[in-house]
């Protein structure tokens, strides 16, 4: 039951639903909420590789960092957002056409 | 002793230095930087006299030498090789050599800051001489052919600017045109030369050339029908024929004396002219092995001689000095041909003190009287006292009087051709080169003293010559000639120079056969350190890397001893005969010169001998026009063959290019004009064009949905390449 | 058996709120059904022996990111949160459309066919380790790995996070309206 195969499907599934919401989405918010579940699969394939696979804790270092550069990522995105937000009154992906501003 | 880098570089790089300090600041500097160029010079100076001095009191064997290499670049790829080195190569030669450039350059130097003063092209005159300098100490200093003739062209450009300084004048450019496209002709036969040993050795460095030739690389090759040995060292001696002036290539430089005096001084003592011996000294290996020196000295009694007849008409006191000059490089030049190899590098030093203090002698007669005709000019002695003392002493130098170094340096070099061409068994038409060499030397003596007593003795035409043209020239000869005091750029660069135009300093004996001992036979340094490079030495050569400080151990070396008595290098050496040789060459040459200052001295101080030029009318006219060879050049070669060829050319270009080619190709035109016509209704227009608007329509379509500007249709796009990507992996 | 429990419960709480995320309607919803998402990560964390990680996870990712976005979703309410023009599949116009979902879940599909190409190879040559149910504390060992391996990207870490809290002042900032 527990094994490195469950881990790496439950990662894959966590991966396809955030491609297919940042495909899906026109929101920029949403289209960060896939872009964290993204992350996380990775972080988790980190884990479990580093504990069925490697037995040290690189991956561990790993998954932190991707936090860390996740929250960075997440700071700079929703000031982008927020931004945008004040230039377009809205938040519709489409609408991100031009660099200026 | 420790050599690195740092205490050989800066004789190169100090003049660099300088020249782009004036090059790009001169104009800001206190009186254009001439002091920094002299400086410069002098920081040189200094670092080569260290140098010198570790090679002069025997801390070295005679074949120590100094050799470090870095490489400049690294092109090999597998077995093909392809790099190229740099180097430094400092043996005994070129300690003296270096020593004798940067000494000479330094003193020209300082008295150019005097004679330059005031002039419009003061600044610009600075900036060339440190370059110029500089380019003949680094070209001393290379190790190898390539970087030497790196050297050589820089050479040739500055002395191409300092000729034609004065770029108002159309006289100073035609010169400096005249002196760039002579040398040309050379410098293309030197570089033929280089790439030919590049192509065989895949290396042109000294040693590496030594090594070659003692290894018997060379024999077999052949170029052209000729023994590659005597292709490459032709190629290489005709290139030092256009640097050093060699007749039929002799032509620019009794017109490269249109720049400023001390320019020339520069161009004619020191640096540029030496060149070309300097070349063949080093090749000279290559010369012996080629079998070319019978022809090179032949070409050197022939300059030798030609020039110096051409002297004795002159009236232009510094053509008189520019002959002198051709026909003492024909001595040289001479001298490497009969395998007089110390004596011919001796002589390239003695005569770079004098010929240097020659000319800065008559700068400061021209500067002083603003006059260099030398019938306009006369009893300048009472006016001019140092000057006329140092003019004195290297006019009894070149013309061969004893006790004077170049009575030591000539004498041997004709010794050794008397040998050469009478006693060594070789083809008896060579006898010609040390006859030509003694007449030379006679003439030498002759038009020499001729230039003495006209500038100096008699009476001052000029002062007293109240209806005289000039007299009321803007800087006329009328006015008061002002009596010369000691100065130190002027005439004490002069008297520094000519204190080494006594034999002593260079044989170590007065007369440099023995006589007279001053420091005792033993110390005949220049016999000691100068000899031809023995080939067999340089195989399996080590090189040092550039950063390396120098290694070779002291205490192992022997301070060797010449064994030689005489220096001779060239075929069929016989001690006992060479001393013959070598004795009567020093009773005949000194007979000579004396006879030769008697003919000068009664012909124009007592006048009981008409001068021979208002008796031989038709020879002077020759004479005077220089042989013709200014106008064979322009009227025949250039004028009748390639004015000729052009018309050939162009009678082609008319008559056969423009007939057949272009009115046929436009019958030609007129078929494929009508083919293109069908091709371009049918294929182009149809097919081509509107097909290319129904292609790009489509492309138009694909690239309108790809490039959406969506961004989620991107990150479609990318999913799909990469799992189309990872399906094609075979997993 | 508790493991086993923690496991199970953390993976269908994980893929069950993963999916949610996707298909609800409201970003608000879509936020907090994030939050679940994480809390069953970090319980996959947990059973997997990173405690230092899962925590880290839950500080981080559930105190500060998800925090953020909500705010974010906030802030931005505006016309595309409120309007509530339905489309197909019943869903506001900023949560996408038809185009949209089907063209997700083709890219969807795809990719899991892709990656269970993949995985099965992958599952197959790894060797894994049979593991027992020991958990040692990591975090000794996480911080001695962080200030001698991992310095420099600790540390490059640090200045990444530095840059992006300027970063996002300097781009959130109010300016004058022209």
């Amino acid at each position: 039951m527990m094994s490195l195969a469950s881990y790496l499907i439950i990662s894959m599934v966590l991966f396809v639903v955030g491609l297919m919401v940042m495909i899906a989405r026109k929101n920029i918010v949403a289209i960060l909420l896939g872009i964290e579940l993204i992350l996380n699969a990775a972080a988790l394939n980190f884990v479990a590789y580093s504990r069925y696979v490697t037995s040290n804790l690189d991956g561990h270092i790993f998954s932190l960092f991707i936090i860390v550069v996740a929250a960075a990522e997440a700071a700079v995105g929703l000031a982008i957002v927020i931004r945008f937000f004040q230039i377009k009154e809205t938040i519709h992906v489409d609408e991100a056409t031009q660099l200026r501003n | 002793m420790e050599y690195t880098v740092g205490s050989i570089a800066p004789i190169f790089l100090s003049p660099v230095i300088a020249f782009v300090i004036n090059a790009f600041l001169g104009r800001k500097l206190p009186r254009h930087g001439d002091w920094l160029a002299t400086l410069s010079i002098f920081i040189s100076f200094i670092f080569s006299a260290r140098i010198f001095g570790d090679f002069l009191f025997g801390k070295f064997a005679t074949d120590y030498y100094i050799h470090k290499v870095f490489t400049w670049f690294d092109l090999s790829y597998g077995t093909q090789i392809f790099k190229v080195d740099m180097g430094i190569y400092i043996d005994n030669m070129s300690a003296i050599m270096l020593l004798m450039v940067s000494g000479v350059a330094t003193l020209i130097h300082l008295f150019s800051t005097w004679y330059m003063d005031h002039d419009e092209k003061h600044g610009r005159f600075f900036v060339f001489l440190p370059l110029f300098t500089s380019a003949m100490l680094g070209l001393v200093l290379s190790d190898n052919l390539f970087s030497l003739f790196i050297f050589w062209e820089i050479m040739g450009f500055c002395s191409y600017s300092l000729i034609g300084i004065y770029n108002k004048k159309e006289k100073a450019g035609d010169a400096s045109l005249k002196a760039f496209m002579t040398t040309r002709v050379g410098d293309v036969f030197l570089l033929l030369g280089i790439v030919a040993i590049w192509m065989v050795l895949g290396s042109v460095a000294y040693v590496d050339i030594y090594a070659a030739i003692a290894e018997g690389k060379f024999t077999g090759l052949s170029v052209l029908g000729i023994s590659f040995a005597t292709f490459s060292a032709l190629c290489i001696f005709l290139g030092a024929m256009g640097k050093s002036a060699q007749f039929p290539l002799q032509v620019w430089l009794p017109d490269a004396m249109m720049g400023p005096t001390p320019g020339s001084a520069l161009i004619h003592a020191a640096t540029m002219v030496t060149a070309g011996v300097w070349v063949s000294l080093r090749m000279y290996p290559l010369m012996v092995l080629g079998d070319i020196t019978w022809f090179i000295a032949v070409i050197g009694a022939i300059t030798a001689f030609g020039a110096a007849t051409i002297a004795t008409v002159q009236t232009d006191i510094k053509a008189v000095l520019a002959y002198s000059t051709l026909s003492q490089l024909g001595y040289m030049i001479l001298g490497v041909g009969v395998g007089s190899y110390n004596a011919a590098f001796m002589h390239v030093i003695t005569h770079a003190m004098f010929k240097a203090c020659l000319f800065l002698s008559a700068g400061s007669i021209i500067h002083s009287v603003h006059e260099q005709e030398m019938p306009k000019l006369g009893g300048l002695r009472k006016y001019l006292p140092y000057t006329h003392f140092a003019m004195m002493c290297c006019t009894l130098a070149i013309a061969g009087i004893p006790f004077f170094s170049g009575f030591v340096s000539k004498d041997r070099i004709l010794g050794d051709a008397l040998y050469y061409g009478f006693m060594a068994g070789q083809n008896p038409l060579l006898a010609i080169v040390p006859i030509l060499g003694f007449a030379g030397a006679g003439l030498t003596a002759f038009y020499m003293f001729r230039m003495m007593f006209l500038t100096f003795y008699g009476e001052n035409k000029a002062h007293h010559d109240d209806h005289g043209h000039g007299h009321h020239g803007d800087h006329g000869h009328g006015h008061e000639i002002h009596h010369e005091h000691l100065d130190a750029r002027q005439n004490v660069p002069l008297l520094i120079l000519s204190v080494f135009t006594l034999g002593f300093w260079f044989c170590g004996t007065l007369t440099g056969q023995g006589f007279g001992k001053v420091f005792g036979s033993k110390t005949e340094w220049f016999k000691i350190l100068v000899e031809a490079p023995k080939v067999e030495k340089f195989v399996n050569s080590p090189r040092e890397p550039f950063s390396k400080v120098d290694s070779k151990p002291e205490a192992h070396l022997e301070h060797a001893h010449y064994h030689h008595q005489t220096g001779y290098a060239g075929p069929n050496p016989d001690e006992h005969k060479l001393h013959s040789a070598h004795t009567i060459g020093a009773i005949a040459s000194i007979i000579i010169a004396f006879s030769g200052v008697f003919l000068a001295f009664l012909m124009y101080i007592k006048g009981s001998v008409k001068p021979w030029a208002s008796r031989f009318p038709g020879f002077t006219k020759v004479l005077q026009n220089k042989y013709y060879f200014d106008d064979l050049y322009i009227e025949v070669i250039i004028k009748k063959g390639l004015l000729n060829l052009n018309k050939g050319l162009s009678w082609f270009d008319m008559g056969v290019y423009d007939r057949f080619a272009v009115d046929g190709w436009a019958t030609v035109n007129r078929w494929l004009f009508k083919a293109s016509k069908w091709f371009d209704n049918v294929v182009v227009d149809a097919i081509g064009v509107d097909g290319t608007g129904v292609a790009v329509n489509l492309f138009n379509l694909v690239l309108r949905i790809v490039q959406s500007g969506k961004i989620q249709f991107y990150f479609v796009m990318l999913v799909m390449v990469l799992a189309s990507y990872i399906w094609t992996l075979n997993i | 058996m508790f493991l086993q429990f923690l496991f199970i419960s953390s993976a269908i709480l994980t893929l069950a709120c993963t999916v949610a995320v996707l298909v609800t309607k409201n970003l608000m919803h879509s936020c907090v059904f994030l939050l679940g998402t994480l809390v069953g990560m970090a319980g996959l964390y947990a059973t997997l022996g990173a405690d230092f990680v899962a925590v880290t996870q839950i500080m981080v990712y559930m105190g500060g990111v998800v925090i953020l976005m909500l705010f974010a979703v906030m802030l931005t309410g505006g016309k595309d949160f409120v309007s509530r023009a339905q489309n197909l599949l019943g869903l506001p116009a900023s949560m996408g459309n038809k185009w949209t979902y089907s063209m997700g879940i083709f890219v969807g599909v795809v990719f899991i066919l892709t990656n269970v190409k993949l995985l099965s190879s992958i599952i197959k040559t790894t060797p894994t380790k049979t593991i027992g149910n020991d958990f040692p504390s990591t975090v000794t060992q996480l911080g001695h790995l962080l200030v001698k391996d991992h310095v420099l990207a600790f540390e490059i870490s640090s200045v990444l996070l530095l840059g992006a809290l300027v970063g996002a002042a300097i781009i959130a900032r109010p300016r004058k309206q022209n």
